[in-house]
């Protein structure tokens, strides 16, 4: 599966895709990620950065580069955000939160690999190799 | 972390949640049933049609004339609108209505998903406790005092927003 297939795939279940923010350098987001001891963004989210800055289905999201305004609803909070606040957490060692739903949080390591997080302890429940996959299990949730 | 009733409702203070009731619980980790999906998938759908007794705290969702429908009606949940479990499935949890509420995704959901976290190497962990089915914080639901005993411009606005008066 490509990123493009993935987001036409995702809009036609009714995502909301955002569009690319024009004011963010993704090698800053990528010293930061390196200052908080998590992985880099992986092509597969660079590819997805290209094309988009974050995505909402319901409750589900993926979050992007920088915080998305959703005008009266609150804003959607960047993955720089949500990883600096989950700092330190044993669970995360090595890895990157990149999306969450109301039952699972959603994480890639240094590989590319993803897996599937629940939300009480941030223990893996699953493993994905690929990413695309593991973006649409996260999404998927947030419309049931 | 091991917290205490004290030091959890500060915890909670500190991520705007000082509202929140808590309970004491010793989690029992527990096997979910097979069909387990199945059934909370019926089970939210129950829950968004239980929610008209709540029309109160519906009105201070600010939402738009299709997202308050569908949620009426309980065909889908809005957006930024999440379902959660007072006692999580997994520590023992119930996959009832009394066992569920709704609050706000960001930063509510999230924030409550951070609490229990640092809480998950604790023997006894404290839970969000909601009295209602829709959890709104003050800040949400409310403009403050209002008039002139407000604290700042912002809650004397929003006072004025909610009394339906002009904000001269």
């Amino acid at each position: 599966m490509t990123t493009t297939e993935f987001l036409s795939l995702i809009k036609s279940r009714g995502a909301t895709i955002f569009p690319v923010a024009q004011n963010v350098n993704l090698s800053i987001v990528n010293t930061n990620l390196q200052n908080m001891r998590v992985a880099i963004l992986q092509p597969f989210m660079i590819d997805l950065y290209n094309n988009c800055s974050g995505i909402t289905l319901g409750s589900a999201c993926i979050f992007g580069p920088s915080e998305i305004d959703r005008g009266i609803k609150y804003p959607l909070p960047s993955l720089e955000k949500i990883n600096h606040d989950m700092t330190g957490n044993k669970n995360l060692f090595g890895k990157t939160v990149f999306g969450r739903n109301d039952l699972f949080w959603f994480a890639f390591d240094v590989n590319g690999t993803c897996f599937m997080l629940d939300n009480l302890t941030l223990s893996v429940l699953r493993k994905y190799d690929d990413p695309y996959r593991a973006m649409i299990d996260c999404l998927i949730v947030g419309k049931i | 972390m091991q917290l205490n009733k004290n030091t959890a409702l500060e915890r909670l203070g500190t991520l705007g949640m000082d509202d929140m009731p808590v309970m004491e619980y010793t989690p029992k980790r527990s096997a979910l049933a097979p069909d387990w999906f199945k059934k909370y998938c019926e089970l939210r759908r129950e829950f968004l049609s239980s929610l008209t007794d709540c029309m109160e705290e519906i009105a201070f969702m600010n939402m738009s004339q299709n997202d308050f429908m569908n949620l009426m009606m309980g065909r889908e949940l809005p957006e930024n609108l999440s379902i959660r479990f007072k006692i999580p499935l997994l520590w023992g949890g119930e996959l009832k209505i009394d066992n569920m509420f709704l609050c706000m995704t960001f930063p509510v959901s999230y924030n409550l998903d951070r609490f229990i976290i640092d809480q998950s190497d604790a023997n006894t962990v404290f839970l969000p406790d909601p009295k209602k089915k829709i959890y709104l914080t003050t800040h949400t639901g409310g403009g403050g005092v209002g008039g002139n005993a407000a604290s700042d411009r912002l809650s004397q606005s929003a006072f004025n927003f909610m009394s339906g008066r002009g904000n001269e």
